[in-house]
């Protein structure tokens, strides 16, 4: 009793001092905000004490100084599109959200850089580029949601990642708030910084080292020529193998996109792209380039996928036609709505030349638990969405669905794959890094947490396994292992 | 100096276990090809990675290679050569795979291939007290846990010892071509923006070279913008590149780094002996010695939002404080926890 009202005065006395620098209307603490930001796209509900709406660095600063100072863990929160529960807090938190930091600051094309706010939108940013003639290379399939400060966080991915790589590829520097509030410039807008690279260590690390409050990304060249191709097969096994005739062949596509036969179905319905619903699965490959290039890959493309029994080859004639085509592909995951009312989405990685084995044994485990399940992912870089369709209403669904799914996740492993290829490891995951990484790897992680933040306030409980701690400083992400656990939501798979 | 010259990563393990505890400061070397680059440090010991050089694993239709980090990058370009894929990062045939992540060195292509950090996948690292930790996966996308690989790259063996690593590989150009025309930085710039999508553009002091590469027509269709840009161009296949390097004659080669439109504001001054990436904002540049010419340059990058060490001969990497001490303090004092690795060679005086 006692010492919930000291949290309780805890929190109200940071709310007062955060509605002094923000002002009441963006500090918000009524149940039906703190219900909202108590979850992001994933299947964690948590919950949070404060949700704080900064509109500057200054103001993010401020955040994190009455958020240490009061004892409050802080959770960064972009769009709220992350899928492994990175930005679904836990507890006291106070939920710092970026979005109303969406301003593109300066766009240099001579330096091939452009600095962006965290809540500026992925896709606003590729299109703001474009006149200049150049693009923002990474596109996850939420980029009309997702925002840049998200992406960071999860080093997102996207189709376009096979050729052209993934967040990290492309962010040269970060100005980022440390949990004791200091602001660093992390990297450089030189290709080279002096020291270790905290800013490839700063992305990807799903909030968890500081609050980003500015990203300074790379500026890709818009290709001269592209082609967009769809292929269709009669087995899942065709299409895969597809894929990796395509790569030995010497062709590293701008993207190579697969969708089994279910949610070729459920997209079609939607979207109308024209896809042939009565195939085993579908290929889309987008080649680009300069003209010739595009000419010399289309023909190596084509010559794979008929090698490999394609059925099917359609070329998007123009820009309407090749937008359709990406239509279908980026809006798979709304379209299976249809199917049923709830959806788990994984995000393991496997060598590509695997990728025919692991699909059936996706296939044999979802038939096990008598779930529907279909699969729409990146074939080129062997990352994959296996999808569970469910109702969690039905009482022991969302129990087989997480059996299912962490087969899923050791049949990916088994096959020399990763837990995530873009997602993250989040809430979702974490118990799951044992599975790929020995003790020793995980405390060296431990300590680059650590480094960034001695004390644990950032975004707790999030990525490293109960447990895991570095040695070497007085912190354990497990400081209270069991509190946290008792806390955590019904239905995390953790 | 007392040498070691560990046959496996368990004798790695052990050499480094024994070192922390009774102290012994080492030198990680490679292939000796960037052993210059950092600040002088002293050391009882030097560390060779020259026998783990084992191809662990390579898949041609992975496009991934696993080796040890003791590998020759001549004989890594032979292995992956048989199977018409490259490591791009063009260093000299006896450097080491792992040194050449240490050293975090650039490519005369990094407009195309980009930056080493961007090829490597996985690393086994030895730590300074010797425990073996694995980061990243031999997979080309992957986000699980904290990425102690992209530390390690250009950490120059302050971190620990690379052992292995992952690297992601690319198909070899069907066909490799550069392009030469009389010309400096100006004429450069005018190419990078006449040229569609070129592999480099190499500013020299009295020439620009562009290097076209891949399929055979996408080359001729750049070779036309390129001669449409450069009047007097002359064309030649499968040439190294850069053809010369003149920075390279002289006893001391610093690689500066600026926002690429500020090479010029760094170029002006800086002798005749360099080399520069248009669009990318490297260049090499030739000194005869660490003296006033070398503070003048590092000054001049430090206005321009850039750095200049020295890769080749003495003058270490300079004065430039690396952001955020603290945490770079504290991750030295997490991996090396008894400063054994080469103290004092890294920026910050790390």
């Amino acid at each position: 009793m006692e010492a919930s009202t000291r949290s309780e005065d805890r929190v109200a006395r940071a709310r007062e001092a955060l509605e002094e620098v923000l002002g009441p209307e963006r500090v918000l603490a009524d149940p039906l905000a703190l219900a909202l930001y108590a979850r992001d796209a994933s299947m964690v509900e948590g919950g949070c004490a404060l949700v704080a709406l900064p509109s500057s660095v200054d103001e993010v600063v401020a955040c994190v100084r009455v958020a240490a100072e009061h004892g409050l863990p802080i959770v960064p929160r972009g769009s709220g599109t992350g899928l492994a529960g990175g930005a679904t807090p836990i507890g006291e938190a106070l939920v710092v959200v970026t979005t109303k930091m969406d301003r593109i600051l300066e766009i240099r094309p001579e330096d091939r850089l452009a600095w962006v706010e965290p809540g500026v939108r992925n896709l606003d940013l590729a299109n703001a580029l474009a006149p200049y003639g150049f693009t923002y290379a990474p596109d996850p399939s939420s980029q009309q949601t997702c925002s840049i400060g998200g992406n960071v966080s999860t080093n997102a991915g996207g189709p376009h990642c096979l050729a052209y790589g993934v967040t990290s590829n492309h962010v040269l520097a970060v100005d980022l708030v440390l949990p004791d509030g200091t602001l660093e410039r992390l990297g450089s807008e030189a290709p080279e910084a002096a020291g270790y690279d905290l800013r490839g260590a700063v992305v990807g690390s799903e909030g968890t080292l500081g609050v980003v409050v500015a990203a300074c990304v790379r500026l890709t060249p818009l290709p001269p020529a592209l082609r967009t191709m769809l292929f269709d097969f009669e087995t899942v096994e065709d299409c895969a193998a597809t894929v990796s005739a395509i790569i030995a062949s010497g062709v590293v596509p701008a993207a190579v996109e697969m969708m089994d036969r279910g949610i070729v179905v459920a997209a079609e319905r939607f979207a109308h792209a024209g896809y042939p619903t009565d195939a085993a699965a579908i290929l889309i490959v987008e080649v680009d380039g300069t003209q010739g290039a595009v000419e010399a890959q289309s023909r190596a493309v084509l010559e794979a996928a008929r090698a490999n029994r394609c059925r099917s080859v359609r070329v998007a004639a123009d820009e309407t036609e090749r937008a359709l085509i990406w239509k279908g592909r980026k809006s798979a995951f709304g379209a299976v709505a249809q199917i049923a009312p709830h959806y788990h989405l994984h995000d393991c990685v496997v060598p590509r030349t695997k990728l025919a084995p692991v699909l059936t044994g996706i296939y044999a485990i979802a038939e096990r638990y008598g779930l529907v399940i279909t699969n729409v992912f990146h074939a080129g870089d062997g990352n994959l969405h296996p999808l569970l369709s469910f109702d969690r209403r039905v009482p022991g669904t969302l129990e087989r669905v997480l059996r299912a799914s962490e087969e899923i996740v050791r049949l990916c492993v088994e096959a020399g794959g990763a837990l995530s290829g873009e997602h993250g490891i989040g809430l979702e995951k974490r118990e799951f890094m044992p599975l790929v990484f020995t003790a020793e790897d995980l405390t060296a992680q431990a300590c680059v947490r650590a480094a960034f933040d001695p004390e644990g306030r950032m975004n707790p409980h999030k990525v490293l396994p109960a447990g895991a701690r570095c040695g070497d400083f007085a912190m354990a992400f497990g400081q209270d292992a069991a509190e946290a656990a008792a806390r955590l939501p019904e239905g995390a798979w953790i | 100096m007392d040498l070691i010259h560990p046959h496996s990563v368990p004798d790695v393990v052990e050499t480094l276990r024994e070192a922390s505890a009774r102290r012994r400061r080492l030198l990680v070397a490679g292939g000796r090809a960037h052993i210059d680059k950092g600040n002088p440090c002293e050391v009882d010991a030097e560390l060779w990675t020259t026998m783990l050089d084992e191809l662990v694993a390579y898949e041609p239709a992975e496009m991934v290679a696993v080796v040890g980090a003791g590998m020759r990058v001549g004989d890594l370009a032979r292995a992956l050569g048989e199977h018409g894929q490259e490591w791009p990062v063009d260093a000299p045939p006896q450097a080491t795979v792992g040194g050449v992540i240490a050293a975090g060195a650039s490519s005369p292509r990094r407009l195309s291939v980009g930056a080493v950090r961007d090829t490597v996948l996985e690393v086994e690292l030895v730590t300074g007290d010797g425990r073996l930790v694995r980061s990243g996966a031999r997979t080309v996308k992957n986000v699980t846990g904290y990425d102690v690989h992209k530390l390690v790259v250009g950490s120059l063996g302050t971190l620990g010892v690379i052992v292995r690593v992952a690297l992601k590989v690319r198909p070899l150009p069907a066909l490799r071509r550069t392009v030469r025309a009389p010309g400096g930085p100006e004429a450069a710039r005018g190419a990078l923006q006449a040229v569609p999508l070129p592999a480099g553009v190499l500013a020299l002091p009295d020439e620009v070279e562009i290097r076209l590469e891949g399929w055979p027509e996408q080359v001729q269709e750049q070779t036309e913008a390129a001669l449409a840009a450069l009047p007097g161009a002359e064309v030649e296949d499968e040439v190294p590149f850069p053809s010369r390097a003149p920075w390279l004659e002289r006893p001391v080669v610093v690689e500066a780094a600026v926002p690429p439109s500020r090479l010029p504001g760094l170029l002006a001054g800086a002798g005749g002996s360099w080399g520069a990436l248009v669009g990318v904002g490297i260049a090499w540049i030739g000194l005869d010695a660490p003296d006033g010419a070398l503070r003048e340059l590092r000054e001049r990058a430090a206005a321009l939002g850039g750095i200049a060490p020295v890769v080749r001969g003495p003058g270490g990497l300079g004065e430039a404080a690396p952001p955020a001490l603290a945490v770079h303090r504290r991750l030295k004092a997490a991996f090396d926890p008894a400063g054994i690795l080469a103290p004092g060679r890294f920026w910050g005086g790390l």
